[in-house]
């Protein structure tokens, strides 16, 4: 999911880097005192979540957590995913600082439109089965987004878009579903014990 | 209700298998080293979770970007490249989806065959001093006859260990190799590592920025309520 220093063109860095800014600006504007801790707890889960990898097939796989952000934090997902990239580039080296800019928008991107499209189901969902479903559903959707973007990004810099993007939606359906049920089960608990969350953030949106 | 507490234990349990199964995982990182083998560089790439790069077209480049040939790896992802200039060399390799591996080599890690001339260089003023006594013993021991001038023995010795020791130096390099070889490939893995701590100072870190985000909003909020 996080592509390296060195794999992208200069004009899909450049295009990434300039689109994050302003995913950066929209999220912190958004941010609010109520959302901040929450926030916090939604990076930190993010950056433990993606260096967790569990070896599949060919290649390794890991979690990514984007659409459980998305759908608790809206745009604010985006300064909270990106803080967690950020340092596990620098920490880990993992994905790159050039890079940084395509690794957000790939990540946080789909985070915000899952959010933006589910939010507002949740809100008039009657029974906490519904709401868990949505949520489910927004889950898987957002890691299949993410591999779309990736794909775009590695097309546009040149590998065929078609293989790539086949190559890394199956890689990843285990993801999906795993984080389908992760989110609908996240959703499902913050209905139920604390669902003052969802009116904050239908507030904020 | 009884439907809802069935998605939550089947939500859990999915929870706790990827915990579970997350658990022996490595990162998914690439890893590329190379080292210099007798008169051309062996290298490895990968992941760090093992799996070896098969059959991949790795690049070599000079520092300015400039090709300067390819190889391929075989099926345990080693590749060789034997260089023909001593500069400074960048292997690059595409995995694809988005891994790139790359490794710099500076010239005085290239192997033997470059740095043996180097040498040379440096000991030529010896090579003088050694072939001008040599000189100086032909034809100063018709005259002398059997008496052996100390400097000239000296001399001699030590011309002689010079080449007893230029015919060992390959055994000994290429001894020195295999014992380091492990070493190498430890150091590649353990660089690789993602160990506990850092992970936990990672998320320290994440929860100190935005703790100080808290800080500032709250700090904005109150002085604004206060005016």
């Amino acid at each position: 999911m996080h592509i390296i220093d060195g794999a992208l063109t200069n004009e899909v860095v450049i295009a990434g880097a300039a689109l994050s800014v302003g995913g950066l600006v929209m999220g912190l504007r958004k941010l609010d005192m109520e959302l901040i801790p929450a926030a916090g707890v939604l990076s930190a889960t993010f950056f433990v979540a993606s260096l967790i990898h569990v070896p599949l097939g060919f290649s390794s796989v890991h979690l990514i957590m984007n659409g459980l952000a998305g759908i608790i934090l809206g745009w604010a997902a985006f300064p909270a995913l990106f803080v967690g990239l950020l340092l596990q580039a620098v920490f880990f080296a993992f994905g790159g600082i050039s890079v940084l800019g395509v690794n957000a928008l790939n990540i946080a991107g789909p985070a915000v439109i899952v959010g933006l499209l589910a939010r507002p189901m949740i809100l008039r969902a009657a029974s906490a089965r519904s709401v868990a479903v949505i949520g489910g559903i927004a889950g898987g959707l957002a890691v299949s987004l993410t591999t779309l973007f990736v794909a775009i990004s590695l097309g546009l810099s040149g590998e065929t878009f078609v293989a790539a993007a086949k190559l890394v939606f199956i890689a990843h359906i285990p993801v999906m579903i795993v984080e389908g049920l992760l989110s609908a089960a996240a959703v499902y608990l913050i209905y139920r014990v604390k669902p003052e969350l969802f009116h904050v953030m239908s507030q904020k949106s | 209700m009884k439907l809802n507490k069935h998605i939550v234990s089947i939500a859990g349990g999915a929870l706790l298998m990827a915990s579970v199964m997350a658990l022996p995982a490595q990162a998914h990182k690439v890893v590329v080293s190379a080292y210099a083998e007798d008169t051309y560089i062996e290298g490895e790439i990968g992941f760090s979770s093992g799996d070896m790069a098969v059959d991949t077209v790795v690049e070599v480049f000079d520092m300015d970007g400039n090709k300067l040939g390819e190889t391929k790896t075989d099926e345990d992802g080693v590749f060789q490249y034997t260089p023909k200039q001593a500069i400074a060399l960048e292997f690059r390799a595409n995995l694809g989806q988005g891994h790139i591996a790359t490794y710099q080599m500076e010239v005085d890690e290239l192997p033997d065959i470059f740095s043996s001339d180097d040498v040379k260089a440096e000991n030529k003023p010896n090579d003088k001093i050694v072939a001008s006594s040599t000189t100086a013993e032909a034809t100063a021991s018709p005259t002398a006859g059997t008496a052996v001038d100390p400097a000239l023995l000296q001399a001699m010795i030590s011309q002689g260990v010079q080449s007893e020791l230029k015919a060992f130096k390959s055994d000994i390099a290429s001894a020195v190799r295999r014992e380091v070889k492990p070493l190498y490939k430890e150091v590649a893995a353990y660089k690789e590592k993602n160990d506990m701590q850092s992970i936990l100072g990672g998320v320290g870190y994440i929860f100190g920025l935005f703790g100080v985000g808290f800080y500032l909003v709250a700090r904005r909020k109150q002085t604004n309520s206060n005016n």
